[in-house]
């Protein structure tokens, strides 16, 4: 691949675009259609805007902003938007459905529209001069590359322990795995709340990334896109979503030769993908494909799992 | 008394603008149950198609630009040919968006992705073809009509009242076609249950492209009296538009005829009684009101409450 086509910036945006697609994934693992991650990602990209560039404590007038602080912010992003997403998701995920994904909208849209209107979070002009922790842009790529391996390790895991199982049957019928005995709400409760807490981690390494925060950072475009993330990918294992995010953030960059038509090409992508792959890029079928050529010695392990 | 009345209409203008929209949703998802994205684009058409029926010039920033129709129509003429316009753009995303979908029985959450992806092909077509620019529908082009007129005491502008008096007209007639007429009948038998109105001989393909193209022309006439009484922001005004329509629908009750028109009304309404020095948070009423309701009466105002199905 050309190397100005595949630079370390764009890199870093791919990989981010795979940590929301994991953020969406997360929630529809049992099922719930939620487009609340672009909120999350809002209020960890403002939370480390507003202290990096208003705590001097934390070192944001040192040359190179200390990475001990960017781990901080990451740690009180992660903490509100779980206590955040565990008072919102008890009230909204009695919803199904379709119903959940609009009040999710309504939700990620309330942010917007607050967040705009109020000067001390940037309002809508936006906080600018986001101190920089890494000199180049591979710095970025490199860190996010390891929240990705961190979150994939713990997807997962999710795909194997009883957490996950427990997920994966309520996706399949949320009636049938309550009457197993498991905790459904509990398990829909942790699936948001992880969802929003990797949303949030995102959100603090974009705002650096980015220099530059404002609110319509985001808004109901980033759910859609995000979406589309795990639909093009594929939500049956979480490498679909990974996939789908690298694939469909870079997709504008490499159309970015054509110009004014790279949207339509775009939206020609999402319009048609589903058509052709209405499973995603890793479909069951691919896994299964996958599966059968994979070592003799694997292979056992996976079905003495219980896997289909 | 006159700023009542004023207060009063411009909920009502805007909360029939509402109506109208949440209706094209609502068409929609009683026969198919999910929500086609791509609505607001329709919408932003139909603007886009009024503006260029009157005879508007296209700007010079779009493919098309200085493009000008040789015989300007009157708007009476311009709206509901823009309507009928936006209809056949309805047809043809059930076409390419939904009807593949159906036909292989996938998972509906697909169509909230592809009608996304046939709202952004749209959206970026108008762009590229007639620029980024605000465009204002004269209001000349009301041949005759006063600019204002005045109501009780209060003025008024003429926009608003034939704004509001369009949208009620279709809101009737809508009404009365479901509840009234066979094919109506039909459509409901649809939204019910489509197999069973397959095997009861209705031809269920066809009443879906029916609720697409009714939802069209809804939408084009709807962007039509927008682009008339606010101008048109852009390629992408439909959006607020269509967010703000999730609302409505919700809050009347999904796949509820009367509930939409009902859920649009209270929503312009309010967002009329917003004081000025809040303006910038009228936008977030109308998900407010809709996040409460979800959580309070998810079924909505007007909508059932359906078993759950074992």
């Amino acid at each position: 691949m050309d190397a100005t086509l595949l630079d370390a910036s764009l890199l870093t945006q791919m990989l981010i675009g795979a940590l929301l697609g994991l953020s969406v994934y997360l929630p529809l693992r049992c099922g719930q259609l939620s487009l609340a991650t672009p909120g999350f990602y809002a209020i960890g990209g403002t939370l480390a805007a507003l202290l990096s560039t208003r705590m001097s404590g934390l070192g944001g007038s040192d040359p190179t902003y200390p990475i001990g602080s960017v781990l901080l912010e990451m740690a009180l992003a992660a903490l509100l938007c779980g206590t955040l997403a565990a008072g919102i998701g008890k009230l909204v995920l009695r919803l199904r459905g379709v119903y959940l994904a609009i009040a999710t909208i309504a939700l990620v849209e309330i942010l917007r529209v607050s967040t705009l209107n109020q000067e001390a979070l940037g309002g809508a002009v936006g906080i600018f001069g986001i101190p920089q922790p890494f000199d180049e842009p591979a710095g970025y790529a490199v860190f996010t590359l390891l929240l990705l391996v961190v979150v994939c390790w713990l997807c997962e895991r999710l795909e194997r322990n009883r957490l996950g199982r427990a997920m994966a049957a309520i996706r399949d019928d949320e009636l049938a795995a309550a009457c197993q005995g498991i905790n459904t709400e509990r398990t829909k409760l942790v699936a948001f709340v992880l969802s929003a807490v990797v949303a949030g981690l995102v959100g603090v390494i974009s705002a650096h990334f980015l220099n530059s925060w404002n609110a319509r950072l985001g808004n109901f475009d980033a759910s859609i896109t995000t979406l589309a993330f795990v639909v093009f990918g594929g939500s049956r294992t979480w490498a679909g979503p990974v996939l789908g995010g690298l694939v469909l953030t870079a997709l504008p960059e490499v159309l970015r030769p054509i110009g004014d038509l790279r949207l339509i090409v775009f939206g020609l992508v999402i319009l048609i993908g589903p058509l052709l792959l209405p499973q995603g890029l890793i479909s069951p079928s691919l896994l299964m494909w996958v599966k059968a050529r994979l070592p003799r010695s694997n292979r056992t392990m996976q079905t003495h799992g219980g896997q289909l | 008394m006159q700023d009542l009345i004023q207060l009063l209409l411009n909920g009502l203008s805007t909360g029939a603008v509402y109506a109208l929209f949440a209706l094209g949703y609502t068409l929609v998802f009683s026969v198919l149950g999910v929500i086609n994205f791509a609505h607001g684009a329709v919408f932003t058409l139909g603007a886009y198609f009024t503006f260029l029926l009157i005879g508007g010039a296209v700007g010079a920033n779009g493919l098309l630009a200085g493009l000008q129709l040789p015989f300007p129509l009157p708007f009476w003429l311009a709206l509901p040919l823009a309507g009928l316009g936006s209809a056949a753009v309805a047809l043809l995303i059930e076409r390419v968006a939904f009807r593949p979908l159906r036909e292989r029985g996938a998972d509906p959450l697909l169509a909230l992705i592809t009608s996304l992806g046939a709202g952004v092909v749209l959206v970026n077509l108008i762009q590229l073809l007639v620029g980024a620019e605000s465009y204002a529908i004269p209001t000349s082009s009301l041949a005759g009509l006063p600019a204002a007129i005045t109501l009780l005491g209060a003025r008024v502008r003429t926009v608003q009242l034939l704004l509001l008096a369009v949208a009620g007209l279709l809101l009737v007639a809508l009404s009365l076609w479901i509840d009234g007429s066979r094919s109506g009948k039909a459509l409901r038998a649809v939204a019910e249950d489509p197999v069973t109105a397959q095997l009861l001989g209705i031809p269920s393909g066809r009443m879906i492209q029916i609720a697409f193209g009714l939802s069209g022309l809804l939408a084009g006439i709807a962007g039509g009296l927008v682009g008339l009484s606010v101008s048109i922001a852009g390629p992408y005004f439909g959006i607020g538009y269509g967010l703000k329509g999730l609302g409505v629908l919700v809050l009347g009750g999904l796949g509820s005829v009367p509930g939409a028109v009902l859920g649009g009304l209270i929503i312009g309404l309010a967002e009329a009684c917003v004081p000025a020095e809040l303006s910038g948070y009228r936008d977030v009423l109308a998900y407010g009101v809709l996040f409460v309701v979800l959580l309070v009466r998810p079924q909505g105002l007007l909508g059932r409450v359906l078993p759950t199905k074992v």
